[in-house]
C-alpha cells in the first residue's frame, strides 16, 4: 500500500514539476523519466566519455547496463543498482556523497519502477525524429496550438486566460513582429476594426507586419544575436571591422522571406555553391563574426583555431542546440558525442581562408562601370600620347633649381623613362604641367577619378573562402593546438541522422544541407522553440541552448513536433511560423497575475497567461525613438554612432574614437548602432544586449538601477524626452501617454502627471516600466 | 545553496525586504493596502537580487580588494632574489627549463638568454621576505602580508591572460570573480552597486568591460567601473537644466505610477524596477559622497600619497577603496595600467619599471595600515598582482625588458582570513617554475571563495546543460594561505 503511494505520488511530482512530458504520466517512460535521472546523477562516471569512466560501468546504454548484471530487467531486488541507490553506507552508496548529487525519494522509485517493468532503454527524446501527431480535440478551438496548449491546461485543471484588450495586442504583436510600437492613430484603426471583426482585423494586421521591412530588423536582430556580431574585432586592441553588410544580408533575407534552409546553406556555405553571388559570398560572414586577436607577440595559429573552435561550438548551439563544443577536450561528459567527432565537424571548418571582399550597391551597374573607367583610361592615355611632344619639351626646359622646387612625387615621377611612366606618374607630372587643352584633360580627369572612386569606395565586409588545399585535421589532445594526435576526416556525430556526401572530401555545403535536412531531429525543433521564446519568454524547451540528456524536457512535446514537422513541410517558412504562433489564443491571451495558476503553475509553464517581457535593448531605444516623433526608418547602411557619454571610450586598450551622428543617423534604430566589443554603448549593454564575444540564444532580462539611470539621465534618452514634450505641449498628455504605453491613460494617472511640468512628464512617460515592457 | 539558472532571477525574496525597499513617495501602509488587493502572491517574493545573502559556511571575509597591475609586473625586480640569475647572466637558460614551453613574442623578440635582476634586494620584517629597492612601504608590511611566489597561469598573450585570471577561462563569456561573488553573497551596500571597478594608469586594461562582465549571469552582477572624470558612475547626474525638484519629482512620479501598474498586472518585476528607480535615486547622492574626500584628514591623504585630491591616481582609488568597503561594496577591483616591460622605448625595466612602481608603493601599502588601524583589515581580503610575471630571460629590444611569463609570478595577499607575514611557495635558482607549494589561478580563486564563506565547488549556474564555475573543474583551496 505505501510503496503504491509513494509510486502515484512520484509520478504526479514529475508530472507536476514540468520535468515529463506533455502527456499526463501513466506508464514510465524511459527518455521522458528515467533518463533525466541517470544523465544528471550517473553519467559524469558512468556514461559515454570512456576516460571520465568508472568501474567500467556504464549506464547510458542496455548493454552497459543489463550486460554488467547491474540491472537485472524485471527484478529490482536482484539489481545492484536499486541496492546501492538505497544503501546508507556511504562508502556504498550511489551517487557517492561526496558527488554533491543526491536522489530523491521519488527519484529512486521511479528507478525501481523502471527496473521493475523490464528496464528499457529509448533513445533520448530530441535524438528522435519528431513525432507526427494530430494536435489534441478540445472545445471551441481550432487553432493547432491552442489544441495542445488547452489539452494540457485542462488536463491541470486549468482555463485559458481571456484574450488581451486590442490596445494591449496590438502593442503587443507590433513590437514581437517588427520591434516598433504603433501610433495612437493605428491603435484607433485597429480598435475600429477589431469591434467589427476582431479575427479579420487581427490577421490583417498581422500580414501587414510580416510585410513589412522592419520586420527584418527586429528578427535579424533575433539572429544577429546568435551570429555573434559586432562591429570591432575584439580582444584588447578591438580594431573596428566592417562587416555590416552581412547584417543588411540577414535583415534581407527574412524580410524576403528566404526559407530557413536556404538561410543557413548560405551562411554556412554560401562560397562553395554554384556561381556564388556576390549576396551568398556575403553571406559566409556568419562565421567571421569570430574575434581576431591582434595583441603583439601572438601565435596566429593558437588564434586560428581558438576562432575554428567557436565555429564549430557556434554551429553546434545555434542549428543543433547542441553544447558540441564540451567534446572539444574529451568525449562529452554527458551527451554521446565522441571527441574525435567534434574534430571531424572541426575539420569543415579548418580548410577555409579569411577574406575581405568588396560590396557595390546592388543599384549600380559596375560593368558598365567598369568599361567607362577603362574608356576614360583610353581617353586619358591619347591625350598623354597627343600631348607628349609638348610635354617633353617642358622636361627638358626644366633645371636643377626648378625641379628641386617640385613636390617630391613630381620629382619621382620624373625620373621614370618617360615612356614607361604610369597613369599615376602622368597624373602626377600634369599637376605641375600645363599643356594645351588642359581643360579638356581636367575634365577627363574628373570623370576618371568619379568612377575608381566608386569602384574602389565600395565597402568591405569579411567572408569565408575555401582553401584550393585543404589543412590537415587532427585531434588535438585537451583541445591544445600543439598536441596533435589522430588526423581525422570531415564527418558529423554518429548519434544523428547519416552523413551524405558527392565529394571526396565532404566539405560545408554538405554539412549545411545535412544540417537542415529533413531527416535531422534538432534544426527545425531548435529553431522554432527559439522562435517560440521570443513570444513567451521561454521556449517550450527552456534550454534553448541545449536538447541533450542534461537538457531540460519539453514542456509540450507534442506542440513542440507538430511545430517542427509544419516548419519542414512548409517549405522551412520562417513567416508561417510566426504567423501561426500569433495568431493563436494562447499568444493573444491577456498577461495578467492569476492567483488560481501562480498556485499551480507559478512559472507559467503551462501558458494559462501571456506573459509581460521587458523590451529587449534596441527597442528600448527604438520605443522612445518613435514615441517622441524623432524615429528615423532609413533601413541598412553602415553602423551610425549615437551619443553616448564620454568616459565610455576609454575603457579599452585603444581609445577609439566616436564622433556622435547627425542628422538622422543619430535617430536611427538601436539595431544600427555600432559595437565594440571591448567597450560596448552603455545603454544597450546595460539593458543586456549581448557582447557578440559567443553566440548569445537567449537574452537574459535583468532590472537593475543602471536602467534607471540610463533612462532618466542619459543624454539620449533626455533629447528623446526634449521632443516628447513637444508633442504634449501640442496635442497633450493623453496622446503622450498613448505614445509610449500603447493605451489610455485613467484619470488618476493623469492627475499625477498633471502636477508635472511637461518636460518631466516626458521624462516620466519615457522611464514607465510598462513603456519598455510588452504586456 | 546549488543555483541554477533562473528564468526569473529576482525570485526567493521576501515581502518584508520589499517593504523595507521601497517605501518612497507612498507610504508602506498605503503600499500594502494597496498590494493588498492584489489575487495572489507575486510580491511576496520580492527583493533587491543584490541584497546579502547568506554564505555556504561561516565565511572568514566579507569584502574583496583586487589590485590588478595589468600588463604583468615583473617578480624578478620586486619580490624574487636570484643570485643565480646574476651570476648566469646573458648565459642561455638550460633547455630543461624551456623545452617544448611557448612563450609570447616566439617568432621576434623572445630570447633564451638569462637576465640579471635590474634591483637590489634586502630580507624585511620577522617573515624575512625579499622586497626590492624600489618598494620600501610595501617592505615595511611584509608582515602584514601572505607573498605567493608560485602563481601560475595558462595563457600567456595579455586578454586572454587578464580573462583567465578574472573569469578562470580564456574562453569570453564567464562570469568575472566579482560577479560570482556578489551572485554567490549580493552585497550590503545597498546604494551602490555591488562590484565595483576603478581604473588609473594611461589607458583601460585589455580586454575592456569584458574583465568585469557578468557571463552568462544576469548584468545585475556586472562590475560598474567608478569613473575618476565626470560622473563618477555613467549617467549619475541628472542633465544640466534638470533641476533635483524636478528629479525628485521624476522618481516618485514613476514609482507611483510603476505601482499603479503593478497592482493592475501583479507582475512582480514592476516591483523589482520600483527598487532599482529608489536605489538609483540614492545612488545619485552616495556616489558623490563617496567621491568626494575632503572629509579626509591630511594624515591620511599623506599616509596614501595623494598630492591633490581631485587627481585621478591609483593612490586615490586606494583610498576610495577603502571607502567602498566602509559603504560594504563586496568587490573592488583597481585596475592599473602599463605593466607591460618588455624592453621597447616606452616600456624599459630602467626608466619605466622604477616610476610604475612608485605609483603603487605607498598607496598600496597605505590601503593596508588604513584598513587595519579601522579594524576592516580581518573582513577584506586585499590581493595584488597581474594577469602574469616575466621571464627570467631578457628580450632582444632596443631596451631591457623581460617576456610574459605564466610558470611561475608573485602576487600578494593579505586581511580577510589570510596568513599574515608568509612567504608562500618556492621557486627555482632563476626564478622560471614552481618547486614547491604551486598556487594555480583555480586555487587562488578556490581560497579567495572559501574565506567568503563559499564552496567554489557548490557555487555553481547551470547554463547549456552544464554547471559552471569560476573554478572550472578545478582548483583547491590553498590551507598554507589561511590564517
Amino acid at each position: 500500500m505505501l510503496k503504491l503511494g509513494l509510486s502515484v505520488f512520484a509520478v504526479l511530482l514529475v508530472s507536476i514539476a514540468g520535468t515529463a512530458a506533455d502527456t499526463q504520466a501513466k506508464d514510465l517512460r524511459f527518455s521522458r523519466d528515467v533518463l533525466p535521472i541517470l544523465a544528471e546523477n550517473c553519467f559524469a562516471c558512468h556514461g559515454f566519455d570512456e576516460a571520465a569512466r568508472e568501474a567500467d560501468l556504464r549506464l547510458d546504454t542496455k548493454q552497459g547496463a543489463l550486460g554488467s548484471g547491474i540491472v537485472v530487467a524485471g527484478n529490482p531486488t536482484a539489481s545492484p543498482l536499486i541496492e546501492r541507490i538505497n544503501s546508507k553506507d556511504p562508502s556504498d552508496q550511489m551517487p557517492p556523497p561526496d558527488s554533491g548529487k543526491q536522489l530523491t525519494d521519488a527519484q529512486r522509485e521511479i528507478l525501481r519502477q523502471w527496473v521493475a517493468q523490464g528496464a528499457a532503454y529509448e533513445k533520448h527524446w530530441a535524438f528522435q525524429s519528431p513525432q507526427r501527431s494530430e494536435p489534441p480535440s478540445v472545445p471551441n478551438s481550432r487553432h493547432p496550438v491552442d489544441r495542445f496548449v488547452l489539452s494540457r491546461l485542462s488536463d491541470s485543471g486549468l482555463t485559458p486566460s481571456p484574450s488581451a484588450d486590442p490596445g494591449t495586442l496590438i502593442r503587443r504583436v507590433c513590437l514581437d513582429l517588427i520591434g516598433l510600437p504603433p501610433t495612437p492613430a493605428e491603435i484607433d484603426q485597429f480598435t475600429v476594426a477589431f469591434e467589427r471583426n476582431p479575427e479579420i482585423a487581427w490577421q490583417t494586421l498581422v500580414d501587414r507586419l510580416l510585410g513589412s521591412p522592419h520586420y527584418g530588423e527586429r528578427w535579424g536582430r533575433w539572429w544577429l544575436d546568435q551570429a555573434r556580431y559586432a562591429d570591432s574585432n575584439g580582444y584588447s586592441v578591438d580594431s573596428p571591422r566592417s562587416i555590416w553588410r552581412y547584417r543588411e544580408w540577414v535583415v534581407d533575407a527574412l524580410n524576403q522571406g528566404m526559407p530557413f534552409d536556404q538561410f543557413t546553406i548560405e551562411q554556412l556555405a554560401g562560397d562553395l555553391l554554384p556561381d556564388a553571388s556576390v549576396g551568398q559570398q556575403v553571406a559566409t560572414g556568419f562565421h567571421r563574426n569570430t574575434q581576431i586577436n591582434q595583441e603583439g607577440g601572438i601565435d596566429r595559429e593558437q588564434f586560428r583555431i581558438d576562432s575554428v573552435f567557436d565555429r564549430v561550438a557556434t554551429t553546434g548551439t545555434v542549428w543543433m542546440g547542441l553544447t558540441i563544443g564540451c567534446a572539444q577536450c574529451h568525449d562529452h561528459k554527458f551527451d554521446p558525442i565522441k571527441q574525435e567527432e567534434f574534430y571531424r565537424l572541426f575539420a569543415f571548418f579548418n580548410d577555409q581562408d579569411e577574406p575581405s571582399i568588396k560590396v557595390y550597391d546592388p543599384d549600380l551597374d559596375i560593368s558598365a562601370i567598369t568599361a567607362q573607367k577603362k574608356q576614360a583610361e583610353r581617353d586619358l592615355g591619347a591625350y598623354f600620347v597627343s600631348h607628349s611632344a609638348e610635354q617633353l619639351d617642358w622636361e627638358h626646359r626644366l633645371d636643377d633649381e626648378a625641379k628641386k622646387k617640385l613636390p617630391s612625387k613630381v620629382t619621382k615621377a620624373l625620373a621614370v623613362e618617360s615612356q614607361k611612366r604610369n597613369l599615376g606618374q602622368k597624373f602626377e607630372i600634369a599637376s605641375v604641367w600645363q599643356g594645351t587643352d588642359h581643360q579638356a584633360f581636367l575634365l577627363l580627369k574628373k570623370r576618371y577619378d568619379e568612377l575608381s572612386k566608386i569602384l574602389n569606395n565600395a565597402p568591405t565586409t569579411l567572408v569565408l573562402r575555401e582553401r584550393g588545399t585543404p589543412r590537415k585535421t587532427a585531434i588535438l589532445i585537451k583541445g591544445d593546438f600543439t598536441r596533435p594526435a589522430e588526423e581525422v576526416t570531415p564527418g558529423t556525430p554518429a548519434i544523428l541522422h547519416p552523413f551524405k556526401s558527392d565529394h571526396e572530401r565532404p566539405n560545408r555545403l554538405d554539412l549545411a544541407r545535412w544540417l537542415v535536412s529533413p531527416e535531422n531531429p534538432l534544426t527545425a525543433r531548435v529553431i522554432v522553440n527559439r522562435v517560440w521564446q521570443q513570444y513567451f519568454g521561454r521556449g517550450l524547451v527552456d534550454t534553448e541552448n541545449d536538447f541533450g540528456l542534461l537538457g531540460a524536457r519539453p514542456t509540450h512535446r507534442g506542440l513542440l513536433d507538430w511545430l517542427a514537422i509544419h516548419f519542414v513541410e512548409r517549405g522551412w517558412d520562417l513567416k508561417s511560423i510566426h504567423r501561426l504562433i500569433v495568431t493563436s489564443h494562447t499568444y493573444r491571451q491577456s498577461s495578467a497575475f492569476r492567483g488560481d495558476l501562480a498556485e499551480v503553475d507559478a512559472d507559467n509553464r503551462l501558458l494559462g497567461r501571456q506573459q509581460r517581457l521587458r523590451l529587449d535593448a534596441e527597442i528600448v531605444r527604438d520605443v522612445a525613438l518613435v514615441a517622441c516623433g524623432q524615429f528615423s526608418s532609413r533601413l541598412g547602411g553602415p553602423p551610425v554612432y549615437p551619443p553616448i557619454p564620454n568616459a565610455v571610450m576609454s575603457q579599452g586598450q585603444v581609445r577609439r574614437s566616436w564622433k556622435a551622428s547627425t542628422g538622422a543617423d543619430r535617430y536611427r534604430r538601436g539595431l544600427y548602432t555600432f559595437v565594440y566589443r571591448a567597450t560596448p554603448p552603455p545603454s544597450l549593454n546595460v539593458f543586456d544586449a549581448p557582447d557578440g564575444y559567443s553566440s548569445c540564444t537567449r537574452r537574459n532580462r535583468s532590472n537593475t538601477p543602471l536602467q534607471s539611470l540610463a533612462l532618466m539621465n542619459d543624454a539620449a534618452f533626455f533629447e528623446f524626452a526634449q521632443s516628447l514634450q513637444r508633442t504634449i505641449d501640442k496635442d497633450g498628455l493623453e496622446d503622450a501617454f498613448r505614445s509610449c504605453t500603447g493605451r489610455q491613460p485613467d484619470e488618476s494617472e493623469l492627475e499625477l502627471l498633471r502636477r508635472l511640468d511637461s518636460l518631466t512628464a516626458a521624462r516620466v512617460l519615457l522611464n514607465l516600466d510598462e513603456t519598455i515592457t510588452r504586456e | 545553496m546549488k543555483m541554477t539558472r533562473p528564468l526569473n532571477p529576482f525570485r526567493d525574496q521576501t515581502r518584508r525586504h520589499f517593504f523595507s525597499q521601497c517605501g518612497m513617495g507612498v507610504g508602506a501602509a498605503a503600499l500594502a493596502t494597496m498590494l493588498g488587493e492584489k489575487n495572489g502572491s507575486a510580491t511576496d517574493q520580492v527583493e533587491n537580487p543584490l541584497s546579502p545573502k547568506s554564505s555556504h559556511f561561516p565565511a572568514k571575509a566579507k569584502n574583496v580588494i583586487f589590485l590588478f597591475m595589468a600588463g604583468g609586473p615583473s617578480q624578478l625586480e620586486m619580490f624574487e632574489n636570484k643570485p643565480d640569475l646574476t651570476k648566469l647572466n646573458g648565459q642561455p637558460i638550460p633547455d630543461s627549463f624551456v623545452e617544448g614551453k611557448r612563450f609570447a613574442f616566439m617568432d621576434s623578440s623572445h630570447r633564451r638568454n638569462l637576465l640579471a635582476s635590474r634591483r637590489t634586494f634586502k630580507r624585511h620584517g620577522n617573515s624575512g621576505a625579499w622586497v626590492c629597492d624600489l618598494l620600501p612601504k610595501t617592505a615595511e608590511i611584509v608582515d602584514e602580508i601572505s607573498i605567493v611566489k608560485t602563481c601560475k597561469s595558462e595563457l600567456f598573450n595579455h586578454a586572454p591572460a587578464k580573462l583567465f585570471m578574472n573569469t578562470g577561462s580564456g574562453q569570453f563569456g564567464r562570469p568575472s570573480m566579482g560577479s560570482w561573488v556578489t551572485y554567490g553573497i549580493g552585497s550590503e551596500c545597498q546604494d551602490l552597486p555591488g562590484f565595483m571597478v576603478l581604473q588609473s594608469g594611461p589607458r583601460g586594461p585589455r580586454g575592456g568591460a569584458v574583465l568585469w562582465g557578468s557571463g552568462m549571469l544576469p548584468s545585475t552582477y556586472q562590475g560598474v567601473p567608478l569613473r575618476n572624470q565626470g560622473d563618477p558612475i555613467l549617467n549619475l547626474s541628472a542633465p544640466s537644466s534638470v533641476t533635483p525638484d524636478q528629479q525628485r519629482q521624476l522618481v516618485e512620479t514613476v514609482g507611483k505610477l510603476n505601482l499603479k501598474r503593478l497592482v493592475a498586472t501583479g507582475d512582480d518585476e514592476i516591483a523589482t524596477r520600483i527598487n532599482a528607480y529608489e536605489m538609483a535615486y540614492q545612488m545619485q547622492t552616495s556616489a558623490p559622497e563617496l567621491m568626494d574626500i575632503r572629509d579626509e584628514s591630511q594624515e591620511t591623504l599623506d599616509l596614501y600619497g595623494i598630492q591633490d585630491p581631485q587627481q585621478a591616481s591609483f593612490a586615490r582609488n586606494c583610498l576610495l577603496a577603502r571607502r567602498l568597503v566602509e559603504r560594504g561594496v563586496r568587490f573592488i577591483q583597481l585596475y592599473d595600467t602599463n605593466w607591460d616591460h618588455h624592453g621597447g622605448s616606452t616600456e624599459t625595466l630602467e626608466k619605466h619599471f622604477p616610476s610604475k612602481c612608485q605609483d603603487i608603493d605607498q598607496p598600496g601599502a597605505a590601503l593596508i595600515r588604513d584598513l587595519k588601524r579601522r579594524g576592516l583589515l580581518d573582513e577584506t581580503i586585499v590581493i595584488w598582482g597581474g594577469e602574469f610575471g616575466r621571464t627570467p630571460m631578457g628580450e632582444v629590444r632596443q631596451f631591457t625588458g623581460r617576456n610574459h611569463h605564466i610558470d611561475a609570478f608573485t602576487m600578494w595577499m593579505a586581511g580577510g582570513g589570510i596568513k599574515a607575514g608568509q612567504v608562500y611557495g618556492k621557486t627555482d635558482e632563476f626564478g622560471f617554475g614552481a618547486i614547491e607549494n604551486p598556487v594555480h589561478v583555480h586555487d587562488l580563486h578556490a581560497t579567495v571563495l572559501h574565506l567568503l564563506g563559499l564552496d567554489h565547488e557548490q557555487l555553481t549556474y547551470r547554463f547549456q546543460g552544464r554547471d559552471f564555475r569560476l573554478t572550472d573543474v578545478h582548483g583547491q583551496v590553498v590551507d598554507g594561505l589561511l590564517a
